[in-house]
């Protein structure tokens, strides 16, 4: 459920980041997870990709850097395509 | 392919909407405070305790959080102060457009203190800013000691921790020196209270931290 969301989150945050370059289509999603951001890795990669099945972002590849130590959810890059 | 370095927080949307309830907060002298633990911990006994020794003439709300029922409402509600329940229907954690959503139901109307009672959650709860002065932290002695080193990101992020229902101590193995290290050890900036909501030990303290920061609070709006 809070992956659920997180993910949702995710995709929102990068459509707008790629709004910003028109024509250019988004293929990577980098975001940095601490581990006491209270988020499971592989719960989110697992929710990010039954959700961008068959939507805008389909395709859309999830990088995540998972650190030790830290309260980190933040999405560090955006990949796009010309 | 063009890489575009970001350091954009995930939970941006949440983050601006609890800014501007922080703002809010501020202009109109609130102190809002965010109580997180495991379900069973006591935190609704712990505000309704909290409430009964406040002054009748504070502004005082409560909002209370819970995946289904209305019944921590109905119990808050019996002190006198405004209480809104906000259920969740699925969520395990409130967010601040909840928040946002359920202040505009009292139309403006301005606090000196709002209590927000989270979903009994130590995960998901945490990653939530709602605009709050502070996260409190409750721990009850029937639950692990270890549970600072297991959930640290809820007592990293808190100011207090309570460590509650200690009328249960002579029962129960618990060893508080043990939870309080490993609790400090997360976070060594952490206030610690013992209290027990069944025989009231310990909540003079609590009740004289609560008064020192809504009176710290006051000044600052003064000013």
């Amino acid at each position: 459920m809070h992956e659920m969301g997180i993910a949702s989150s995710i995709m929102d945050a990068a459509r707008g980041e790629a709004a910003r370059f028109p024509g250019a289509r988004l293929s990577r999603i980098g975001v940095r997870i601490g581990e006491w951001a209270g988020v499971d890795t592989e719960s989110l990669r697992f929710c990010f990709e039954s959700m961008v099945l068959g939507s805008d972002l389909a395709g859309v590849q999830l990088d995540i850097d998972y650190c030790e130590r830290g309260a980190d959810l933040d999405i560090a890059f955006v990949e796009l395509e010309d | 392919m063009e890489r575009v370095p970001l350091e954009k927080k995930v939970l941006s949307e949440n983050d601006r909407i609890a800014a501007d309830l922080r703002g809010r907060f501020a202009d109109d002298g609130t102190l809002a405070l965010n109580f997180i633990s495991s379900p069973g911990s006591g935190k609704t006994l712990f505000l309704e305790r909290t409430l009964e020794a406040l002054p009748k003439e504070l502004r005082v709300a409560v909002l209370t959080g819970d995946i289904q029922t209305d019944n921590d409402a109905r119990r808050l509600s019996r002190v006198g102060f405004p209480v809104q329940q906000i259920t969740t229907a699925g969520a395990c954690h409130l967010d601040a457009r909840m928040i946002d959503r359920a202040l505009s139901a009292w139309n403006g109307d301005r606090f000196d203190l709002l209590l927000i009672e989270n979903v009994g959650n130590l995960v998901c709860p945490t990653s939530y800013d709602l605009g709050e002065e502070a996260k409190i932290v409750l721990l009850s002695v029937t639950e692990g000691e270890d549970k600072p080193l297991k959930y640290p990101g809820a007592f990293l992020k808190s100011k207090a921790m309570v460590l509650n229902k200690i009328d249960l101590l002579p029962y129960v193995r618990f060893d508080v020196r043990l939870a309080r290290g490993n609790a400090l050890q997360i976070n060594p900036d952490l206030t610690l209270f013992e209290t027990s909501c069944t025989t009231e030990e310990g909540l003079d303290h609590w009740m004289s931290w609560l008064q020192a920061r809504l009176a710290a609070h006051a000044v600052n709006v003064a000013c």
